[in-house]
């Protein structure tokens, strides 16, 4: 079997999304899961696509389990959720490549170059994302989850928002991957659509598999659907039977596909590679830059007019100026970058890859870092000028850098919680600046220890706190990063 | 699960109310020592008695932060309703008794410092963890779903307690103003004002533990009359 559910459960609170399902997928099936809103389509997709745990029963893998053997299982699986997992502000070659990268794949040009031909993207390679139609997206987002020849491919809705003709041309490609021997578990609500005769169906109602047979004639089904449902709806469930399944011959799974087209996972390249998209992504749209410039400018005004900042009283308050306005400037990029993944379900796009969960954390805090950087090194001139004081030391430098690496750290940890809640537009600065308090005191008083020509060693305590802060900050955020990644 | 929770509660709530009498009345004796008891501070006069309620309130406000923080860890590690309940109870709780220390606090420093507040480090620390527990209360009411709710305020729970060491230590890293009660040449106090603050210290205690107890019954109640109302729209 590719893939064995068994008795597999998942609840939200006294709410159980999947109540015992149980279901087995033989290598290269076509099954096709339906059920009404709520049955619990998409959390059962999202366990088995290693996004969500769940809360008994297991889940296995071309024979493997997941909880041991996370990276491996996460390499034959690919994964088409109900958004594209794209970023609008890369091309799809971008896009595409940046998904190799973490994929390790070796042959990543010409891999990409043959599913761009294949969804009959080629000639729009170089497009931004955000400028391509819903069905556009769509082939994309299908050419991306096939990036990596998984041996299993989810789809949950892939006709959602889709015409006709586009819907026609997905069937299409699916069958096609079917016929190459590929195992696809898709959820829909328009079986009509697809060719779903001598298809295997399964019926999810209320978290559990009611149906599971194949499909004869499409109507047939269609009607049949509708009773049960309706029935399970009207009794509660309690008299609703499985009938027995009519099975296609199925092969039984292979080991893991050989990983020739893939190299081991090198840990760092896969840092940079996150790294390097959010920067591409800034570099077109300079939004947070510009975002940040523009605010920390305005927040030094301001703090001009209301403490009265000349003369020596400028020169003292410099320090604490500095590291406000980087602070407050620091929280909108931090918003804004994890803002820019939540819109596309790109975090989920992450945790798809085979890369270390730290790798996220790692690579989307150094790009975070790289951005208020390049903020630091237009405000330590301008604080210069404008509060006369030179800020330009080594010291001064290496506490801007062990600042910022502690606040683009847990701001990184604290923005993925921040954009997930209700009121995300305002959580991340309660969240974050009560935590970064000691730091801001101990940069702010070593900053101003130093323009008053003391040496590093003279500190004492500042320093201390502030190094003794970033080692307890980040190693709790490597930590715990995990929980807060996951949906 | 919650059949189990349901029994719990339809049983009568005898400890609890034991508990909550027994507060009460130590409550009382712990007054009788505050105000009878203790012997009159030479310097401060009846001033210095608010401090038998604010070390009191400080160490129950800790402690509780310091369950958080371990059954956040033990949450994230088991993954079970439980631990996240009494996290959440416990942070509460603790944010209660810390904003009865920051209060007693203030009471305190206009008579002896002159000053409601002054921003000296230790005093600058204790607003920040108060805003880190109201911070981690707000995060607990703004999540949708129940188990993100659970992990975001573990996580968060974890890196707020962070903060209680370098609260602790401050008094020692920097120069402060703040009395240094304990310090490595034994209490700076009578025998008698040591036992009062003990009892205190004790029966904040005690009326921590009720409170956590009660909060708990009540959100494994709030769980159950959760399910009965989904089992209903069923």
């Amino acid at each position: 079997m590719m893939l064995e559910i068994s008795n597999l459960t998942k609840s939200f609170g006294p709410r159980a999304a999947l109540a015992g399902v149980n279901l087995m997928v033989g290598d290269g099936e076509f099954v096709i899961l339906v059920g009404p809103n709520g049955a619990g389509k998409t959390t059962l997709l999202r366990i088995v696509a290693m996004l969500a745990r769940p809360t008994s029963g297991t889940v296995r893998i071309a024979g493997l389990d997941p909880l041991k053997a996370g990276s491996t299982v996460r390499r034959q699986i690919g994964y088409l959720s109900h958004r594209t997992l794209l970023y609008d502000d890369l091309s799809a070659q971008q896009n595409l490549l940046f998904y190799a990268r973490m994929y390790g794949l070796v042959d990543s040009d010409a891999r990409i170059a043959e599913l761009l031909e294949r969804v009959d993207l080629a000639d729009r390679r170089d497009d931004l994302v955000r400028g391509y139609s819903r069905g556009m997206q769509q082939r994309l987002a299908v050419a991306r989850a096939m990036l990596h020849r998984p041996r299993v491919l989810l789809l949950d809705e892939p006709y959602t928002g889709l015409d006709p003709l586009a819907a026609d041309g997905l069937t299409e490609l699916l069958s096609g991957l079917s016929e190459e021997g590929c195992t696809l578990l898709l959820t829909t609500h328009h079986i009509g659509t697809l060719a779903a005769v001598n298809r295997r169906a399964v019926i999810l109602s209320r978290g559990q598999v009611i149906y599971d047979d194949v499909v004869a004639d499409v109507a047939g089904f269609q009607a049949l659907y509708r009773d049960l449902v309706l029935r399970r709806v009207s009794d509660g469930g309690a008299t609703m039977r499985t009938p027995p399944r009519r099975s296609l011959p199925v092969a039984a799974a292979g080991p893991p596909r050989p990983s020739g087209a893939e190299r081991p996972l090198g840990y760092l390249r896969q840092v940079v590679a996150v790294v390097a998209k959010d920067l591409a992504a800034e570099l077109r749209t300079r939004e947070i830059l510009s975002a940040m410039f523009v605010f920390a400018f305005l927040a030094m005004l301001i703090f001009s007019f209301a403490l009265d900042l000349r003369g020596a009283i400028a020169r003292a308050a410099a320090p604490g100026v500095l590291w406000t306005t980087i602070a407050f400037a620091g929280t909108l990029g931090l918003s804004r970058s994890m803002a820019r993944e939540h819109e596309t379900g790109g975090m989920d796009g992450l945790l798809l890859s085979p890369a270390d969960r730290t790798v996220i954390l790692f690579g989307k805090a150094l790009g975070n870092m790289i951005i208020m950087l390049t903020l630091e090194a237009v405000l330590v001139p301008l604080s210069s000028i404008l509060f006369n004081v030179s800020l330009f030391s080594p010291g001064v430098l290496a506490v801007l850098l062990a600042g910022t690496l502690g606040y683009a750290l847990v701001g990184t940890l604290l923005a993925a919680i921040a954009v997930n809640t209700r009121t995300r537009e305002v959580m991340l600065p309660i969240l974050l600046l009560p935590l970064v308090v000691p730091l801001l005191i101990a940069a702010v008083q070593a900053t101003g220890g130093l323009l008053e020509g003391l040496q590093w060693a003279d500190l004492g305590g500042w320093t201390n706190l502030l190094v003794v802060y970033d080692l307890l900050i980040s190693s709790a955020a490597l930590l715990t990063f995990e929980y807060v990644a996951e949906a | 699960m919650i059949g189990r929770e349901s029994v719990m509660l339809q049983r009568k709530n005898r400890v609890g109310i034991v508990l909550a009498v027994f507060s009460v009345v130590a409550f009382l004796g712990a007054l009788w020592m505050v105000f009878d008891y203790a012997p009159r501070e030479a310097t401060m006069g009846d001033v210095q008695r608010i401090f038998y309620f604010h070390v009191a309130s400080a160490w129950v406000g800790f402690f509780g932060f310091f369950v958080t923080f371990v059954t956040s860890i033990v949450y994230l590690v088991r993954e079970e309703r439980r631990w996240d309940i009494i996290a959440a109870s416990s942070a509460e709780i603790g944010l209660a008794f810390i904003t009865m220390t920051l209060l007693t606090g203030m009471l305190w420093a206009r008579p002896v410092w002159g000053v409601y507040w002054t921003w000296e480090p230790r005093l600058t620390i204790s607003a920040v963890q108060w805003l880190l527990y109201v911070a981690y209360v707000m995060l607990r009411g703004s999540v949708a779903s129940p188990e993100r709710e659970a992990r975001f305020a573990a996580v968060y729970g974890i890196l707020a307690f962070v903060t209680v060491p370098l609260s602790w230590f401050a008094i020692r890293w920097w120069r402060t103003i703040h009395p240094q009660v304990v310090s490595g040449e034994g209490m700076a106090i009578t025998p008698r004002m040591v036992q009062t603050l003990l009892s205190s210290i004790g029966v904040f205690t005690l009326v921590y533990v009720t409170l956590l107890r009660q909060r708990i019954r009540l959100a494994h109640a709030q769980d159950a009359l959760a399910a009965l109302q989904l089992a209903q729209e069923s």
